[in-house]
């Protein structure tokens, strides 16, 4: 059994639904315990644009509490994870925003000492958890299946530690599923959520260039970073935009958790594989142990 | 010169002394941050050219263009930039000054940033109430479009039509957001 602190994100509570309860389901399979930081809060990455000292401040009061925890800190959010991680880098390696960031936590009495371990979900998937562990759990292989990893922004970048712009983590992990993993250029492109509700015609057309792309190169669906943002981004966003040939897009958007589960036998509704707006039944049909 | 950059002389002193701005002096004008912007196309002056007018003092120009509010925060030109300046935290300087200095560039996203803002003071996000708090704050109409979505997310209850129960943190957020808001105030950082 291994014990991480896990910070979900506001996000997850609401749009990320479906793939917090498939976080859930998918971490009990592989041996892991996953325990919510205490009275966590937003970890400030919203307000970063116009003003990054309360940004790292907010962060650095969820890393202050997930310290004392002594874990490392699971984050499955993209966004949350590459502030909370900035805010550490910041915190550790600039002398003047850490006196003021600690002058603020002062305020409610928090003390931050730079030693916490921030990390992404699919990172502790693959290096904690091991790949040959993974498919070691797969009961039905997602054999014939070609699936498109999307891995948005901030699941490596500006961090990493997979590779910026061609990262393949979620590709290891989707081949060792038995499915076939679909090379696409613009698997670490933007989505576009930051802008979600402002402009709507950029997010509209971000978001067009990656399905085009994804179709383009024979994929029947989307496994995407465990991020709510670009999940539910391209999930409920694709049915008001036309592809090439005219229709709108209707393709699948599978969490990669929720695309574990079922290679796992794990039911639908556990992975609340119910709730994704996209068809995303449609193609997992074949490969569930219960009929839907 | 406000109180927030005492000892700045020049914009790009002013720049440098912002987080995420520090390293604007050695930009080479290489252009390859212009060039990996996802969204460049609605940039009215892209990110190589606001340095250049940053450095060449043009100070009204760039705090009052709306361009650096396009920025997505994809980090394409912090990855790829030959000299480490990272241009997604120097773009976010230059929208943190113009926010604090109340300039006004014609963009939503300036607006969704401030309601974002008030949104995060509650310890945590509550996305239908940030959404109709933007839409009725700026647009109401262009709301319409977005309405299938809105729909479809809330009959899957995904998106929670009452706010969400309230988080003990959410008092210590606020008390720290405005020390660092009363810091930046008084010029306390230099």
């Amino acid at each position: 059994m291994k014990y991480y602190t896990y910070y979900p994100g506001c996000a997850m509570e609401t749009t990320g639904k479906p793939i917090k309860s498939s976080i859930d389901a998918v971490t009990k399979v592989l041996d892991m315990e996953l325990r919510e930081l205490p009275d966590w809060t937003c970890c400030g990455c919203p307000g970063e644009s116009i003003n990054e000292l309360a940004a790292v401040s907010m962060a650095t009061r969820n890393l202050a509490l997930a310290e004392k925890t002594g874990l490392d800190i699971a984050v499955p959010c993209s966004c949350c994870y590459r502030n909370l991680l900035n805010a550490h880098v910041t915190y550790t390696e600039d002398p003047r925003i850490r006196e003021q960031v600690k002058q603020a936590l002062a305020v409610v009495n928090l003390e931050y000492h730079g030693t916490v371990r921030i990390r992404n979900l699919v990172d502790i998937f693959v290096n904690d958890i091991g790949l040959d562990v993974i498919a070691s759990k797969v009961q039905t292989k997602l054999s014939g299946l070609k699936v498109a990893s999307y891995y948005g922004c901030h699941e490596t970048r500006p961090y990493g530690p997979d590779d910026f712009e061609f990262p393949v983590w979620q590709d290891q992990i989707v081949e060792k599923l038995g499915a076939e993993a679909v090379f696409y250029p613009l698997k670490a492109q933007c989505c576009g959520g930051a802008q979600l509700f402002s402009q709507i015609d950029m997010i509209h057309k971000l978001i067009y260039k990656i399905i085009d792309n994804v179709e383009g190169h024979g994929a029947q669906c989307i496994s995407t970073t465990l991020c709510p943002l670009c999940f539910s981004n391209l999930d409920a966003n694709q049915g008001l935009i036309k592809s090439r040939s005219g229709a709108r897009f209707h393709m699948p958007i599978i969490a990669l958790t929720q695309l574990m589960g079922v290679a796992f036998g794990l039911k639908p509704k556990e992975l609340g594989l119910n709730k994704n707006i996209s068809p995303a039944l449609d193609v997992l049909k074949p490969y569930l142990k219960v009929r839907v | 010169m406000p109180a927030t950059i005492k000892g700045a002389k020049t914009f790009v002193d002013e720049v440098a002394a912002e987080p995420g701005g520090e390293k604007i002096n050695e930009c080479i004008q290489c252009g390859v941050c212009s060039g990996s912007c996802t969204t460049v196309e609605w940039w009215e002056y892209p990110p190589r050219k606001i340095i250049a007018m940053i450095r060449a003092g043009k100070r009204d120009e760039v705090l009052s263009s709306s361009s650096a509010f396009n920025c997505v925060t994809c980090y394409l030109c912090t990855v790829r930039c030959p000299r480490g300046i990272k241009p997604a935290q120097l773009i976010h300087a230059v929208e943190s000054i113009a926010e604090r200095e109340g300039y006004r560039p014609k963009t939503p996203t300036l607006k969704l940033f401030k309601c974002l803002r008030d949104a995060m003071r509650q310890g945590r996000v509550w996305e239908l109430g940030l959404a109709m708090k933007f839409y009725l704050s700026t647009n109401i109409f262009s709301a319409l479009g977005n309405l299938p979505v809105a729909f479809s997310l809330i009959s899957r209850g995904l998106m929670p039509i009452f706010p969400p129960k309230k988080v003990k943190g959410r008092r210590e957020v606020a008390a720290i957001i405005d020390k660092v808001q009363a810091m930046q105030k008084t010029g306390e950082l230099q």
